[in-house]
């Protein structure tokens, strides 16, 4: 096998129980985003963008459709012959055989896989953010200082910085406290959850932790601090640039409305970092005569005959005349009959909603920093005189 | 079925009438629908039909259509056993020039065509779009027992040179000839895509081309009605033959109208292309749109009515654009007006201009031409 100087490992086993009806039977990062993408396709163009060819998608809750999506990893340009993408489910061995217990524990069961190329440095990922960086800056930065570990981190408002893990560092980046969701922070600088790591060490971290029983096998909880425990050079690699967390509803719904933002950082357009989707096969969408758009990104195979406003619509959906939807994200094949009128919601894939059904509610602002989004189930179908509240969500299984 | 087809396609055919829209291409690498490129539609249809072996013969100015074509991953049809065959043009020895007509063109890949296990031949010029299935047609053909199945339509014929069929009650051809002028009359008219046996094809082709002919319609079909085993199928729901300006003109403004949609692209069959990445169309808070078919990486702006906006189009703010086709990275600066008009890819329209053709006669705008 020809030798890699860094392998990532994209961590895209998470339920994301917070996004409650839309993960239940799918993974976190095969949600759709943005019109046409999927939440990893962030990931995955940043990975081949930056030069990395070969990456490990460690898959385990609700599997087939990310399986299904990533497939040979042609859209990315990630079939190779030497490399590529490898989606890297838990596996029987000869002497044992389970689920990943943790982030670590997940890396740990495929130790294998990465020595196969061996490489110099690992890159872990995971596969919930929306954002564009180049991962070889921030390797450059990892060898430059020489360190067994390099997180990136990104400068957060102090008012917030309680919600996330914060490196405390040097002037010269070198961290030498971690804190998970400190009550009162000390520094603004938050983890990103994207790790790069010299493999050797971080071989002997992951064996170290499989044998200590009471360990929770998590990259933030015992890997990080215990390397940092045992004086590893450690270093925060600071990123600026757009990246959100979608982890929840309101936090998925901002992101899609970051798109509309044209001050926003994140910019699809630019062909120099350019991210890459599975297309679907469908024509140009198109608007009809008794269209009103104002304000909206929209995908294709769309037909469009209603009022569309501060919206992000998806591949295939149909908007017929007198429906109005305001400030939402309408996922791919779902069908806004006349007459509805749906503000500050998510519709689900494949979702109907009747003619004249009410869906959310109009908002001028966060209510305690969440967004009271409404949210219809992937292929739900919902008949007047139904209303759903701002806030509520309906589908899937009791 | 275990019966197998392969497919030759000629890439080239009507250049002269495309005038501006084929200086630079083929007409199977004329953009059409917004996202399309005329070949997709034969491409796509033949892979829908299983049929994986495709040979293309090219005659001139066919980079575009290799760089669209590539290997054929977007149609699926890199393939280990198969796929696709792009020929560049072949000199023959008698002649010191490319090939003249379909008969030649041909012959200079008669080995191709003998070396492929396939029994049966689609054979088809690139500037139809519609959504065929071949297995359907090949069925029939055997059904019928036909020596050629000719597919066709009923329309109006709306451009010169058009194959005109008559057939009796059992489908079988009793007459084809050319007909030059367009006519409001529905006929029955020949797509010039045709099904037959790989050995008959061989045999024509041979015969053909040693008695100097070149005209696979004339010198061929045309002397085997007699034989009374031409078979006409006749293709029901949207199919658009584009060989000149007009009928690319108005057949893409066809697709305006749902049902034409619904018959090309939202059957199980679908019609693939070339990806390119592009981003979803970003419609700004001063744009008015209505009817029109809008492909993705646009950024609207301005107005746009009754048009068809390819990928990576710019219609900025006080820019109207009415009846008119955009190809891709077009951009239509602030307070122009542009209507009747098909502007090719790359093509700029500065501020404050006033451009206009007319509903027969639109008006073409060279690739890469800044007005």
């Amino acid at each position: 096998m020809l030798r890699k100087e860094c392998v990532a490992m994209l961590l895209a086993g998470g339920q994301g129980t917070r996004l409650g009806v839309l993960t239940q039977n799918v993974a976190k990062p095969a949600m759709p985003f943005g019109g046409k993408y999927r939440i990893i396709d962030f990931t995955l163009s940043n990975t081949i963008n930056s030069g990395i060819d070969t990456i490990g998608v460690l898959t385990q809750y609700q599997p087939f459709e990310l399986n299904q999506y990533i497939g040979n990893g042609q859209p990315w340009d990630l079939d190779r012959l030497n490399g590529g993408a490898f989606i890297l489910p838990p596996y029987q061995k000869a002497k044992s055989g389970e689920w990943y217990k943790g982030t670590a524990n997940a890396i740990y069961q495929n130790i294998d896989f990465v020595d196969k190329y061996q490489p110099e440095y690992v890159l872990i990922l995971s596969g919930d953010h929306i954002y564009k960086m180049d991962y070889s800056k921030m390797l450059d930065f990892h060898k430059l200082m020489e360190a067994d570990c390099t997180i990136a981190v990104i400068d957060v408002p102090i008012e917030e910085a309680s919600r996330f893990g914060i490196m405390n560092t040097n002037a010269d980046g070198r961290i030498y406290e971690f804190e998970e969701k400190p009550r009162i922070p000390k520094s603004t600088k938050a983890s990103m959850g994207i790790y790069i790591f010299t493999w050797e060490k971080l071989k002997k971290y992951l064996i170290m932790d499989e044998e200590d029983h009471n360990s929770q096998n998590d990259f933030g909880k015992n890997i990080i601090p215990g390397m940092l425990r045992a004086g590893e050079r450690m270093y925060a690699y600071e990123f600026s640039g757009y990246w959100k967390d979608v982890g929840t509803i309101s936090s998925l719904w901002e992101a899609n409305m970051d798109l509309l933002d044209p001050q926003s950082d994140i910019n699809l357009a630019n062909k120099e970092w350019k991210i890459y989707a599975r297309n679907a096969a469908e024509p140009p969408h198109y608007i009809g005569n008794q269209a009103v758009i104002d304000n909206a990104i929209i995908s294709e195979g769309g037909n469009i005959d209603g009022h569309i406003e501060k919206s992000v619509i998806f591949t295939g959906v149909t908007v017929d005349w007198g429906a109005i939807v305001r400030n939402s994200i309408v996922m791919p094949d779902t069908h806004i009959e006349s007459g509805a009128i749906i503000d500050h919601a998510i519709i689900g894939w494949g979702a109907r909603i009747g003619k004249n059904v009410v869906v959310g509610e109009p908002q001028k602002k966060p209510v305690n920093g969440e967004w009271q989004i409404a949210v219809v189930g992937p292929g739900v179908e919902l008949e007047a005189p139904m209303k759903i509240k701002a806030g509520e969500m309906v589908g899937g299984k009791k | 079925m275990n019966t197998k087809m392969m497919s030759v396609l000629f890439a080239s055919g009507n250049e002269s009438k495309l005038n501006e829209l084929t200086i630079h291409r083929t007409t199977a690498s004329l953009p059409f629908g917004g996202r399309y490129r005329l070949v997709d539609f034969a491409l796509s249809n033949l892979v829908n039909s299983n049929i994986t072996r495709i040979g293309i013969i090219t005659r001139n100015n066919y980079s575009s259509l290799m760089d669209h074509i590539r290997m054929g991953r977007d149609w699926d049809l890199n393939r280990k056993n198969s796929g696709i065959a792009v020929f560049p043009p072949f000199v023959l020895n008698t002649s010191r020039e490319v090939y003249k007509g379909k008969i030649e063109a041909i012959y200079t890949i008669l080995d191709y065509i003998k070396k492929s296990p396939e029994d049966y031949v689609v054979v088809s010029n690139c500037n139809i779009a519609a959504n065929i299935d071949f297995v359907k047609v090949l069925a029939t053909h055997l059904e019928k027992k036909a020596d050629v199945t000719v597919l066709c339509h009923t329309a109006r014929i709306n451009s010169s040179r058009r194959v005109i069929i008559k057939k009796d009650e059992s489908g079988f051809i009793k007459d084809l000839h050319f007909e030059e002028t367009p006519s409001d009359q529905d006929y029955l008219i020949s797509l010039n895509i045709y099904i037959i046996k790989k050995d008959l094809l061989v045999e024509y082709v041979e015969n053909a081309y040693s008695r100097g002919l070149v005209d696979f319609e004339k010198d061929i079909l045309f002397k085997e009605v007699e034989n009374g085993r031409l078979y006409a199928y006749e293709l029901q729901g949207y199919a658009a033959i584009v060989d000149d300006v007009k009928t690319y003109y108005a057949e893409s403004m066809k697709l305006l109208e749902r049902g034409v949609r619904e018959q090309l692209f939202d059957g199980e069959n679908k019609i693939y292309t070339k990806v390119k990445d592009s981003v979803p169309t970003v419609y700004g808070s001063s744009c008015k749109v209505i009817n029109s078919l809008i492909a993705d990486g646009c950024v609207i702006n301005g107005t746009v009515e009754n048009s068809i906006l390819f990928r990576n189009v710019r219609i900025k703010e006080g820019a109207v654009v009415r009846n008119s086709i955009i190809m891709e990275d077009g951009v239509v600066m602030e307070k122009s007006t542009l209507a009747y008009a098909i502007t090719d890819k790359h093509v700029i329209i500065r501020e404050n201009r006033q451009i206009s053709g007319f509903l027969t006669y639109p008006i073409v705008i060279v690739k890469n031409k800044v007005v």
